[in-house]
């Protein structure tokens, strides 16, 4: 009898046991099965183009990163934070910027998911995703593009040189890949946007915080300015410039930035209040040191002397409007320097882009200003050199200075068209990139303030060794291959 | 059971300290058939074959500290209790036989009244203040009747796939039959002062010197300048510093090292006045409990009931914690088969804290060693008002700011524990406990629109709440027989457990009003909420038999299935085997008449450690990413089917002895201990999209020799003495690793990778890992760093050497597991006096210092302060026999490099309580109709020994010491009545 007893509680408990032992998440679930329909990419995607605005990528350090470094900065004081960027005192094992790498990577493995899971759905025939995959092999060529400008020497320096690790799959846990060249990565970048290009060419609509066709034809304009291919970047420019976008009128210029997914915006991250970083983004490194009574804006970066004399060119440059004064004083008066940048606040009015907070503000990757000045570069630099044709589209953008004289096909030059860009696209992350790609050193302003800076002189040269960032040394020390293939210098 | 329980409480047992009743000799209580809790019943101390030690609730007493958790400290041997903080509620850390794991939990499983309860930090402000919240603060110290810790395999196992670190099993009070006892306990306590120097700042004066020297070097150095001019340039750095604090500047020569002469600017009248932060954010704290029982029963009832308050302040203002605690313990007997328990427990605690970590804004303990010059006020000179402003060093002034914000973590559990036993036959006996026990942490975070957190939203507040539920069902059949000198006891059960944590958060920004902190009123709102749990189910069955109780045998087997693993790997097999040899009872040595007691024990067994992740087997795809309003996902862990529970293999051999009369008694153990299938979160490429996976592959050993000791100096009438002393000398080795990888890792306490380790083969669990510091060069100043590999700029002291870190090779420089741990106890009672002493030590091993690279460094222009003793020992050209670096204007990274500069030996001698008492003459308090009063005095932290000056050497369970709030030096007065 007890016996029988005992058997039919251990076959109850049998039976139960397994589920009892199953405990499910609530927030997750199975990645596996995570991506089924057209529905699933999109929330994949969805949660892609989020850790894109992460303050690891271009929600700040990667675009901070283009204009602390390019001179147009300075710092009036040392250890407010993010100062490393700017004294170059970068290493391996501290301040090695490694949020780039892990952050870069994990994104890309996130596209690289989705890539994997749209292929094989779609070779069980399933159909409705060429939008998704488009769009995710175009942040995948332009995630990939940022990270070798960071680890990898200038394609127009040294395409033989190391750049990162090309990773168009996703990989086991046990795998370590070392890094293949820059011009391999370039040749990577390229055939993604081209594939790209063909998904998304049905639908050309502007795509609302996506990177769609116009995005992917303006990323390959980018891509191929930087491989000195200009003759590509016009081409590429020149599509873009005949699409659906157009140029802010200089009058409408400062409100632009105020405005969510304006005429210009041909790729624009959307900040919403879930993404704010609140008094760690963007818009905080660039404010006025206590801005509006704010303890918390610390006056990160300002602009250098040299970015306020080259737009002082013109004092009623209307990109003034988006400058305010800084904290400098002298015997207890302001000098009402206007080194204070307010493009990511909403503008000089600080009201953000109508949003709640003044600091869940769009990022915009990609503006038609940019395409025009391509476009300028390139004409003047193709393999038939089109002086003409390069000051007109530099002069659509020139507008913005009335004061100045419009460029000739005699008198435009690349330094009117770097100075151009310069004016145009303070704080958008380019200043660095440009200047070494042509080659160019870079001066920084270190006597605004006389704030130690030990990682450079005050001068660098293109080929700097600092000037690309050290493999982190958690990935030295997991990753034999890259172990040895770290930057020189470091 | 209870009843025999009872007057095992009233004995007192080798290790323990204060006897409560000083009337009894301690010769009567020593007994050998002393009974105390174990896994799944209650042992005969002369019988059991496992290794345990018994802790009374009178240790408890006097101490004032949240949790039961601090007053074990030193108490048994093999336990080692730190305090990381020393902040009011915070959370101990408990590790019982050494690190057997290094990625899941390190703790001890916590077993009260015989159901496994959820212990750690609780709710998820820490995230948010990182203060931790301890959910063991619920347990009213003074409800505990006896704790067991189980610390080998054949105590332990029977606890399966969670008792490899140990288990602590709790028993709380229970009533006797016979009159109602009342029992009044009221203390009151202050802590005035920190235990120990705490990275004591440098005056002013030297202050504004150093930074001066680094402003002058940098002109020099750094800029090529000139003496004149750099003294000029540094000068007016200085001014424009201070003198918005109504300070200026000046020297008579201009070189580096001038003395620098501070005077008021601008008519400030702060001439020769500097504000003092340490005493403005620094109180005497108080502390204060209540406790009031009563106990009793009659015809077959007995109860305990208790209510209880307690009111413990942190020397730091924003830091308090308190708890009303009451419990109801009532067991009735039906008939003659029927027994019904029932346990309840309401208590609710709040708590508030800030920032224990390295945080420039929020930590004032740091702001006041590291950021707060004298220099600077709480108030604007020129206007008077509150200063408002971050200053220069990034600290905040909190005098202003503590009124914008605050924080308070209120925990409310209910537990209620129901117990059946049907003693279905004399020897047969089936029990069942079902427990439900529910858990509310409430917490709120608020910070105003003027707070520096709050004001980039105008006012942001948090509202938390976790709901941890927790279910347990256990039943239990027990038989046993004796014959003819054979005794067998055998027991076999069933037990599933189900715990599930529901969370929501919901926060509002915008705030209308300081007054009301309510997410209610705000202007925005956002929430998150999701919930997870695990289950598990189990049977068990243990087996013991004696012959004569002379030779003993044991055996337990247990087997787990867990919801924390893969179906394919979550049924895993527990057991031990043990035995004991009562030499004594030998006919050999049974008439030798000093000794009374000599056994030998051994076991053996295997248990086991579930990984600390819900989940960790799963490849997840979450859902937290969203973007633009509209849902993302992404996937957060790869797949790891094959993840297990690591195990643990342990063999224990003990002696324990006895001689005359008891007078002499103690215990020697050696064990070792192989913790197997370590989970290791292996650091993989980051070019994976992740950082590192965990994998089931070191292997961690253990050893170690434990000896308890204790005597009874003088036994005269009325006068006895008693110490009793414990040292466990432990030695632990990482044997094994994933491809034999090093894996360098972090102290993980408060995120801010304070002290850098390696997971070696052959190394400790504990090995610190960073550069070898050679010193200073005499000559320059400048620090010199081994090399430790062919690259030789110079050589310093016959090694290779240089000035450039980055020229050297990181190595192991220490090991924090030390070389032996202990305690000493002793009690001296003299007519109704009583004198209690408990030291607390540490032999070995080093400790690293994770926070004097802040207040001793040399090259950085950041306008902080520094330690008084870098000032003293800094390089200078006038004192060239400096050990401190120079200061330099370069902005240097030594000082923040992980070497040997912040090693220190971690040997200490703590006298960790002081405690005289007086039980009035029993024929004076009867007359007001009290059985007994009796008042005392505690003292806690009054001395520290140690060879590391630089502030508390009793540091966290890293062996690492941050910018968390030190321990203080507390007084506390008390009076115990019972009636």
């Amino acid at each position: 009898m007890k016996r029988i007893v005992i058997l039919v509680i251990a076959s109850v408990l049998a039976v139960s046991c397994n589920d009892f032992l199953d405990m499910q998440p609530t927030r997750s679930a199975n990645a596996s099965q995570a991506i089924g329909t057209p529905d699933d990419a999109q929330v994949a995607l969805n949660g892609i183009m989020r850790s894109l605005t992460g303050a690891s990528l271009y929600g700040r350090n990667l675009m901070l990163y283009g204009d602390v470094r390019g001179g147009d900065l300075t710092i009036y004081s040392a250890g407010r934070g993010l100062d490393g960027l700017y004294s170059f005192n970068h290493s391996a094992t501290s301040n090695s910027f490694g949020g780039f790498w892990s952050e870069g990577f994990f994104v890309l493995m996130q596209v690289n998911n989705l890539i994997e899971n749209i292929r094989s759905l779609q070779d069980e025939g399933k159909t409705g995703f060429n939008q998704h995959l488009g769009m995710a092999l175009t942040v995948r060529a332009m995630l990939t593009f940022d990270l070798v400008r960071l680890y990898g020497r200038p394609y127009t320096q040294d395409p033989t040189a190391l750049g990162i690790p090309d990773v168009r799959r996703t990989l086991s846990a046990e795998e370590t890949l070392g890094r293949v060249t820059v011009g391999e990565n370039y040749a990577a970048i390229l055939d993604d946007l081209r594939e790209g290009e063909s998904l998304l060419a049905a639908d050309k609509a502007q795509k609302k915080g996506y990177p769609g066709y116009y995005a992917n034809l303006a990323l390959q304009a980018r891509v191929s300015l930087f491989m000195a291919d200009y003759d590509t970047a016009l081409s590429r420019a020149k599509a873009v410039i005949a699409g659906p976008f157009t140029l802010y009128e200089p009058a409408n210029w400062c409100a632009s930035w105020a405005q969510q997914w304006g005429s210009e915006s041909i790729f624009e991250l959307g900040v919403d209040s879930e993404a704010d970083l609140t008094t760690s983004s963007l818009g905080y490194y660039y404010m006025c040191y206590h801005f509006a009574g704010l303890t918390t804006a610390m006056g990160w970066f300002l602009a250098s002397d040299y970015f306020l004399n080259r737009l002082g060119e013109d004092p009623d440059d209307v990109r003034w409007g988006v400058m305010g004064i800084d904290e400098s004083v002298e015997k207890g008066e302001s000098l009402n320097r206007q080194g204070a940048c307010y493009k990511y606040v909403g503008g000089a009015p600080a009201l953000g882009d109508g949003k709640e907070t003044r600091t869940a503000v769009n990022i915009k990757l990609i503006r038609l200003s940019e395409m025009y000045l391509i476009a300028a570069e390139a004409a003047l630099n193709a393999k038939t050199p089109d002086a003409q044709a390069a000051a007109g589209y530099l002069n659509e953008i020139r507008r913005r200075s009335p004061n100045l004289a419009p460029a000739t096909a005699a008198t435009v030059s690349d330094d009117m068209i770097l100075d151009e860009r310069s004016k145009e696209l303070f704080g958008e992350g380019h200043r660095f990139f440009d200047q070494i790609r042509r080659g160019r050193s870079i001066e920084f302003n270190d006597d605004f303030q006389d704030v130690p800076v030990s990682g450079r002189q005050k001068v660098i040269t293109p080929d700097y060794q600092r000037n690309i960032l050290p493999i982190p040394q958690s990935e030295i020390h997991a990753n034999p291959v890259i172990a040895k293939q770290q930057n020189p210098g470091y | 059971m209870k009843r025999l329980l009872l007057t095992v409480a009233l004995a007192t047992e080798g290790i323990l300290c204060l006897a409560q009743n000083p009337t009894k000799t301690l010769a009567d209580t020593l007994s050998l058939d002393e009974v105390f809790v174990v896994a799944y019943g209650t042992a005969k101390k002369s019988s059991y074959s496992g290794s345990a030690s018994v802790v009374r609730s009178e240790v408890l007493q006097g101490v004032p500290a949240a949790s039961f958790e601090g007053a074990l400290g030193g108490r048994v041997a093999g336990l080692q209790v730190t305090t990381p903080s020393g902040q009011a509620g915070s959370m101990p850390q408990m590790r019982i036989r050494g690190i057997g794991s290094m990625n899941a939990s390190n703790e001890p499983l916590y077993v009260i009244d015989g159901v496994p309860v959820n212990s750690g930090d609780g709710g998820q402000m820490s995230d948010y203040t990182y203060s931790t919240n301890n959910l063991l603060n619920n347990l009213n110290p003074d409800d505990i009747e006896s704790i067991s810790v189980l610390k080998d395999a054949a105590a332990s196992s029977l606890y399966g796939s969670r008792a490899a670190n140990g288990v602590i099993l709790i028993t709380t009070k229970t009533g006797k039959e016979g009159r109602p006892t009342v029992r009044l306990n009221m203390s009151v306590g202050i802590t005035p002062s920190w235990a120990t120097r705490n990275y004591e700042a440098a005056g002013v004066q030297e202050q504004v010197n150093m930074l001066y020297t680094v402003f002058h070097d940098y002109a020099v150095t750094g800029q090529g300048k000139s003496e004149a001019d750099a003294n000029v340039a540094a000068l007016n750095r200085l001014n424009s510093k201070f003198n918005k604090h109504g300070y200026q500047f000046s020297t008579t020569e201009t070189g580096a090292y001038a003395p620098v002469t501070i005077s008021e600017y601008d008519h400030s009248g702060r001439e020769g006045r500097y504000f003092d932060w340490d005493d403005a954010y620094f109180r005497t704290a108080v502390y204060q409990t209540y406790d009031l029982s009563v106990s009793g029963g009659q015809n077959g009832t007995t109860y305990y009931a208790s209510l209880s308050y307690t009111d413990d302040q942190g020397r730091l203002r924003m830091n308090a914690f308190n708890r009303y605690s009451g419990r109801v313990n009532v067991n009735q007997r039906i008939g003659k088969l029927f027994e019904l328990g029932t346990n309840v427990t309401v208590s609710r605690t709040s708590r508030s804290g800030y920032n224990d970590s390295r945080n420039t804004g929020s930590n004032l303990f740091m702001q006041t060693r590291n950021l707060l010059w004298g220099l600077y006020w709480p108030t604007d000179y020129k206007t008077g008002e509150e200063w408002t402003a971050r200053y220069g060093s990034y600290a905040q002034n909190a005098l202003y700011y503590d009124h914008e914000w605050d924080n308070q973590a209120t925990t409310l559990r209910t537990a209620i524990t129901e117990t059946a036993q049907l003693h279905l036959l004399p020897s047969l006996n089936i029990k069942s406990i079902f427990s439900y026990d529910h858990t509310t942490s409430a917490e709120s975070l608020y910070y105003g629109a003027n707070h520096f957190n709050g004001s980039s939203v105008n006012g942001r507040i948090h509202e938390f709440r976790t709901l941890y539920a927790k279910m347990v069902s256990s039943t239990t059949v027990d038989w046993h027989w004796s014959h003819e000198g054979h005794g067998l006891a055998l027991l076999a059960g069933f037990e599933a457990e189900k715990n599930t944590t529901d969370f929501t958060r919901s926060t509002g920004e915008n705030l209308p009003t300081s007054t009301l902190h309510t997410v209610g009123t705000a202007g925005t709102l956002s929430a998150n909420g999701y919930s997870w749990g695990n289950s598990m189910v189990s049977i068990l069955s243990k087996a013991d038999y004696n012959w004569e109780e002379r030779y003993f045998l044991s055996a337990s087997w247990r087997r787990d299935g867990s919801s924390r693993l893969s179906p394919d790997t979550r049924w895993g097999n527990f057991w031990s085997v043990s035995g004991a040899w009562r030499l004594n009872r030998e006919s050999f040595l049974e008439n030798v008449g000093w000794l009374n007691n000599l056994r030998l024990r051994a076991s053996y067994g295997i248990n086991g450690t579930l990984p600390s992740d819900d989940y960790g087997y799963m490849n997840l795809m979450s859902y937290g990413n969203a973007y633009m309003g509209n849902p993302g996902s992404e996937v957060v862990s790869p797949v790891n089917n094959s993840l297990t529970w690591e195990s643990n293999h342990t063999l224990n051999l003990g002696l324990d002895f006895g001689f005359w009369g008891n007078r002499l008694r103690g215990t020697v153990e050696y064990y070792n201990r192989v913790s197997e299938n370590l989970l290791q979160d292996v650091p993989i490429s980051q070019i994976t999209g992740f950082s590192s996976t965990l994998r089931n592959l070191g292997r961690i050993r253990n050893s170690g020799i434990e000896v308890e000791l204790g005597g009874d100096i003088i036994r005269t009438g009325n006068l006895l003495w008693d110490a009793t002393a414990n040292i466990s000398f432990l030695s632990s080795r990482v044997t094994d690793l994933y491809n034999g990888a090093d894996i360098i890792w972090y102290d993980p306490t408060g995120s801010d990778d304070r002290a850098q380790f390696i997971y070696r083969e052959g190394e400790s669990p504990l090995a610190f890992y960073g550069y070898e510091w050679a010193g200073v060069d005499p000559q320059n100043g400048k620090t010199v760093w081994y090399t430790n590999n062919d690259n030789a700029p110079f050589t310093f002291n016959g090694r290779n050497a240089s000035y450039d870190y980055r020229d050297a090779d990181e190595v192991v420089i220490g090991n924090a597991v030390p070389f032996a741990t202990g305690g000493l106890s002793t009690t001296l009672r003299w007519n109704g006096f009583d004198f209690g002493a408990h030291f607390l030590f540490k032999l070995g091993g080093k400790l690293y210092d994770g926070a004097y690279k802040d207040v001793a460094d040399d090259g950085y222009y950041w306008e902080r302060i520094r330690a008084q003793s870098y000032y003293d020992d800094m390089w200078t050209p006038t004192h060239t026999d400096g050990t401190q670096p120079a200061l330099s204007g370069m902005d240097l990274e030594d000082s923040m490099q992980y070497s040997t500069r912040h090693l220190h030996n971690a040997t200490f001698l703590r006298l960790k309580n002081l405690s005289l008492g007086y039980t009035l003459p029993r024929a004076l308090t009867r007359r007001v109709c009290i059985q007994r009063a009796r008042v005392y005095t505690t003292a806690s932290n009054l001395f520290t020994l140690s060879s590391y000056h630089e502030a508390d050497p009793e540091v966290n369970a890293f062996g690492t010491r941050g910018w968390e709030t030190p321990l203080g030096k507390s007084f506390v007065f008390g009076i115990e009545l019972q009636f």
